[in-house]
């Protein structure tokens, strides 16, 4: 399992490595912790004649914080997002997914950036960016653009960077008021990719009313989902265990997962629903407490 | 029963000699070793599961820069000896499918190596493996047994006429059909155990290096067996034994896939031996899964018959077995084995049989961790459906039906003989640690809240040290050195059991040394007596009474010299941790280094009745196979939405003899055990209806990890083994009950809402689909 030949570029600034995109069209992929990227083309599923090692971009590290927004450069480490006391007071829904990506390891060279722009239908970080409506940050020799989260995901491993764009940050907002989020998914082993996940956040005014929700889906369909009609069954309502589960049967009924090696359509709509289930209602105590 | 009382060393829980290196990252293995001019080889494989080569085109591969050789059939198979391990090359009348080091007409599995490349780095071998074309006429293949055993089924071997490869049963039985006909209760069931692959950390690896000058073959090899390997690579090459020297360092696991020496090493020891260049293969992981031997698949219909009380009256077996294409160590025959296996420690006076074995277009079967195992898997499973269907408990249903331990020998109905185990003591003492009783009662009231809590009890019987063909002897070669040190050769090959340290034990111990003066060598066929390699739960009774016999034969020696020094009479000395002395008199001694200096120190001259050597090699011959026991109990909870299995206690309580190594053997059972419960729950090697393959990476094939591992609590039941050391084989065990307990424990949890799981793995979709079933 070695990789077919390719050359490696280790540009130091978003410009360099723009350029490099620009010059190599679609011969050339962006690197970041290459815990998707390697395997693939070590098993030769797929193959660059460039590879565009961004670790070395230090405006790409970092994570700040805004009023309403918390931004997490495109090459932050999960490791560093799933530990960061800021993350965590801004984006709780972060922080609860993010130990479920794979196993610590992973997490100590695989970056935020690099599982977004992967975009694989099973993970974490793309359900919640997809979940809360983050805007993703791209740069080209073009110029820089921002993507809503709704346009980014547009099938399997792929999304709505153009060829020569590398994503440079993502602007997750932050919720006001009394919020509570859940997180909850299904898989084989500890750190496998998700048969089936659930990420949710709610708000509620001072009657415990949903004010907003949100619920997003993974391993579900071709891109992580958000779950519109369980939103809609909740939105304006104080749910007792009932409503929330039938909210999940609704939410569920409307999505159309697959079968694969490790889990039937069926399988999925079964535990699917339950997740969603247990993820509103961990959201709404929190809420609720809050 | 008494348990024997631990020595100085034998018995005690040492620190193990391999730790040092292993647990600082320091192993050496075989792609550590790097030769001069050395080249790195890659396969080209088929990705079809049957078909006719029509043209191979290596143009391209060697066109590349770097490349050295692209070799086919055309040009390693001509010549080539038998492929067969010698167990099969010496028998005639075995059945084997015509085997070449290289596919060359047809390929019958995805993975069937078509050529081979051989070139500077492996990194280019791979990029000019791509460049090879092959041209295939793609044919109809047969995936699973099912498929092959249908009529007008493509056949995998047209040269053997059929997918077939063996077929034995016992007579029709009129007076075992009227005990069916006429017993209080009758079972029947279809269970399946599914394909996996034995997956070692290291994966297969070999650097092979050939002399012309000399006619002197080099190998280093990631192996179970280097004498074994020796004797393959001289049949496949033609070279004489004694011109073949195989050699092995750190190996990091076999599990059975290292103990034959298979097809890829015996093909690039022929490709270097041509090419007169050191070649390297190192396997990587999408070949090992892939390529490498396949284990279990074997699907049987049990039938028992029990009185009114639960005592079994009969049984009834048709099992089938998967050889796959091109099965390692034979057609896969562990078959009869099976058969003859399956009553266990129980009582069951009358049983038919029979036993098929199929070829199948996927990769084949070879030996894995206790191979026969699934006579327990069947037999456990169908006492537990026996204990529902006479609503007798399933601790009970085994109580009334086990053989005691004073009833032994006992000999099975189909012929099998076995004596000294201690299944009924350990069954009392698993169910005693798991608390049986209570955990029923906590079973009542969580499925009183709608929780589904499972026991399962996995009994069984294991056949170790079994002397087929060359694994009923091994001999050591005990050594003082000139400066007092002990040098123990043996032909044994560690990838894991901690041999170093067992053997240098027990030679500390019989010897009189101590033991950090005792180092053993093995894996060099140059400097170690002929072993028939490590496997088969052999080492501790085998290679254990060999080095005994050789350390007493030389502590003799030693106390012959001593005597002389010290003027006294060889019964009167005693040694103690490499010093003799004087017994009642220990200001009277001589230092075995003082001994050794005497016998070397030609010099010094010795009367000619005193021995002049310290090296003895002893040799210890099995006829037939040591008996251990072990009761395997597990609990679990099954999640009613996820169909997830959590297991909450796990107890073995086990009779392995004499312990060399407490914490060895403690060891061998959390891996079994663990290996057990990965089979159950996580890995299954899967192929599509065409022969795909599904699971070629870790990210489908599912490993269990130390997040899946419980906690496990290990009772120890200690009665001699039938041997001087007193010692039991035990390296399988640990993964032959626990199939059977997870198993038993997830049935018996869905059995109290009607739901039934009878085939493997027991995957979470199946748990689900088994309630959803019955509307649970």
């Amino acid at each position: 399992m070695k990789a077919a030949p390719f050359d490696h570029h280790a540009p130091e600034t978003v410009a360099e490595a723009a350029a490099l995109l620009a010059e190599f069209g679609d011969e050339a992929k962006v690197l970041a912790g290459g815990q998707s990227l390697l395997p693939l083309l070590s098993l030769r599923l797929t193959r660059f004649e460039h590879l565009v090692d961004v670790h070395r971009v230090v405006e790409l590290h970092g994570i700040t914080r805004t009023d309403d927004a918390l931004r997490i450069g495109a090459a932050t480490l999960q490791a560093e997002a799933e530990h960061d006391a800021v993350v965590a007071g801004a984006v709780p829904l972060l922080a609860r997914a993010l130990p479920h990506i794979g196993h610590f390891q992973i997490r100590n060279r695989g970056t935020v950036g690099g599982s977004l722009a992967h975009a694989d239908p099973a993970s974490e970080l793309p359900t919640v960016a997809l979940t809360l409506g983050a805007t993703f940050e791209a740069a080209s020799v073009r110029g820089t653009r921002e993507i809503a989260a709704d346009d980014f995901f547009t099938g399997t491993w792929s999304t709505a960077l153009a060829e020569d764009e590398i994503l440079v940050g993502t602007r997750f907002p932050v919720w006001a008021g009394r919020t509570g989020y859940g997180f909850a998914e299904v898989a084989r082993r500890h750190g496998d990719f998700a048969l089936a996940g659930v990420a949710a956040a709610v708000a509620l005014d001072a009657d415990d009313r949903i004010t907003r929700v949100a619920v997003g889906m993974l391993g579900v369909g071709a891109t992580p989902v958000r779950v519109g009609a369980a939103e809609a069954a909740l939105v304006g309502t104080v749910p007792d265990g009932a409503a929330l589960a039938e909210a999940a049967r609704a939410g569920m009924a409307a999505l159309d997962p697959a079968d694969d090696l490790h889990a039937t359509a069926a399988y999925r709509r079964r535990v699917g629903a339950h997740l969603m289930e247990t993820a509103l209602g961990a959201a709404i105590e929190e809420a609720r407490r809050g | 029963m008494s348990a024997p009382a631990a020595g100085r060393y034998v018995g005690q829980a040492i620190q193990r000699k391999e730790d040092p290196r292993l647990l600082t990252g320091h192993g050496r293995y075989v792609d550590d070793i790097v030769v001069p001019r050395m080249l790195h080889a890659a396969f080209v494989r088929s990705d079809l599961p049957s078909a006719r080569i029509t043209a191979i085109d290596v143009s391209a591969a060697l066109g590349l820069e770097g490349v050295s050789a692209v070799f086919t059939g055309a040009d390693l198979n001509p010549g080539a000896g038998t492929m067969q391990p010698s167990m099969m090359a010496e028998n005639p009348a075995a059945v084997v499918a015509p085997l070449t080091p290289l596919a060359a007409d047809d390929v019958r599995f995805v993975g069937d190596p078509v050529a081979i490349v051989i070139a500077e780095s492996r990194a280019l071998a791979e990029d000019a493996a791509e460049l090879v074309v092959v041209d295939y006429e793609p044919r109809d293949a047969v995936a699973s047994m099912e498929a092959a055993l249908a009529d007008g089924a493509p056949l995998v071997h047209p040269e053997l006429g059929g997918n077939v490869a063996s077929d034995l049963a016992l007579p029709e039985d009129p007076e075992l059909e009227a005990i069916f006909a006429s017993a209080a209760h009758v079972v029947t069931e279809r269970l399946v155990q599914h394909r996996h692959t034995p997956t070692p950390m290291e994966t297969r690896g070999v650097v092979a290096s050939f002399d012309p000058v000399t006619d002197q073959l080099e190998v280093w090899l990631s192996t179970q067996g280097p004498h074994e390997a020796r004797r393959t690579f001289a049949r496949v090459s033609g070279l004489p034994e004694g011109h073949v020297h195989v050699r092995m360092g750190d190996v990091g696991g076999g599990f059975g896939q290292k103990f034959f020496t298979p097809r890829e090493e015996q093909t690039v020891v022929l490709a270097a031996k041509r090419l007169g260049a050191p070649v390297k293969w190192i396997e990587d992981r999408r070949e090992n899964l892939l390529a490498a031997n396949h284990a279990r698949s074997d699907v049987a219909t049990v039938s028992l018959a029990l009185d009114a009380d639960g005592h079994v009256l009969a049984a009834k077996l048709d099992h089938l077995e998967e050889a796959g294409a091109w099965p390692v160590g034979g057609t896969g025959g562990v078959g009869p084995f099976v058969a003859m296996l399956f009553p266990g420690p129980y009582r069951i006076p009358r049983i038919w049989w029979r036993s098929r074995v199929v070829w199948t277009n996927t990769a084949g079967r070879g030996a894995y961790r206790g191979p026969w195992m699934f006579e327990s898997v069947a037999r456990e499973q169908m006492l537990d459906v026996a204990a529902r269907a006479t609503g007798i408990d399933p601790l009970e249903l085994r109580r009334r039906n086990v053989v005691g331990d004073d009833e032994q020998p006992y000999t099975m109905a189909t012929g099998m003989t076995f004596s000294a185990t201690t299944s009924a003591t350990t069954l009392e003492h698993a169910a005693r640690v798991i608390g049986y009783d209570d955990f029923r009662a906590e079973q009542a009231r969580a499925r009183a809240e709608g929780r589904l809590l499972g026991l399962g009890i996995g009994l069984y019987i294991e056949p170790t040290s079994t002397p087929a063909a060359t694994l009923g002897v091994e001999a050591a070669t005990v050594r003082v050195e000139s400066g007092g040190g002990v040098t123990v050769f043996l032909g044994t090959a560690a990838h894991g059991q901690s041999i170093e340290t067992t053997m240098a034990q027990v030679v500390a111990e019989h010897l009189g040394v101590a033991y950090e003066d005792v180092r053993v060598v093995q894996g060099d066929t140059d400097r170690t007596p002929f072993g028939g390699g490590t496997g088969g739960s052999r080492t501790a009774v085998i290679a254990g009474n060999a080095s005994r016999e050789a350390a007493l034969k030389v502590r003799e020696m030693v106390v012959g010299v001593a005597a002389h020094l010290l003027e006294a009479a060889p019964e009167d000395l005693e040694v103690h941790d490499g010093v003799v002395s004087v017994r009642g008199t220990p200001v009277r001694n001589v230092s075995l280094a003082a001994v050794a200096a005497a016998v070397h120190n030609a010099g010094t001259g010795l009367p000619p009745d005193v021995p002049r050597l310290l090296e003895a090699t002893g040799r210890y011959q099995t006829s037939s196979p040591t008996w251990s026991n072990a009761c395997h109990i597990c609990t679990v909870e099954v999640d009613r939405i996820t169909g997830q299995v959590e297991i909450l206690r796990y107890v073995v309580s086990e009779d392995c003899g004499r312990m060399l190594n407490p914490m060895v053997v403690e060891g061998q059972v959390h891996g079994g055990v663990v290996q057990g419960i990965g089979g159950v729950l996580y890995e299954h090697f899967v192929y599509d209806e065409a022969g795909n393959p599904l699971t070629t990476t870790f990210l489908d094939y599912l490993l269990p990890t130390a997040a899946e591992s419980p906690r496990i609590e290990i009772d120890h039941v200690v009665t001699d083994g039938p041997n001087p050391e007193g010692v039991k084989g035990m390296g399988e065990g640990g993964a032959i009950g626990s199939v059977p307990a997870v198993v038993n424990a997830v049935a018996d949890a869905l059995a109290q809402v009607g739901a039934t799981v009878t085939e493997q793995p027991i995957t979470p979709v199946r748990v689900v689909e088994a309630l959803e079933a019955v509307g649970a």
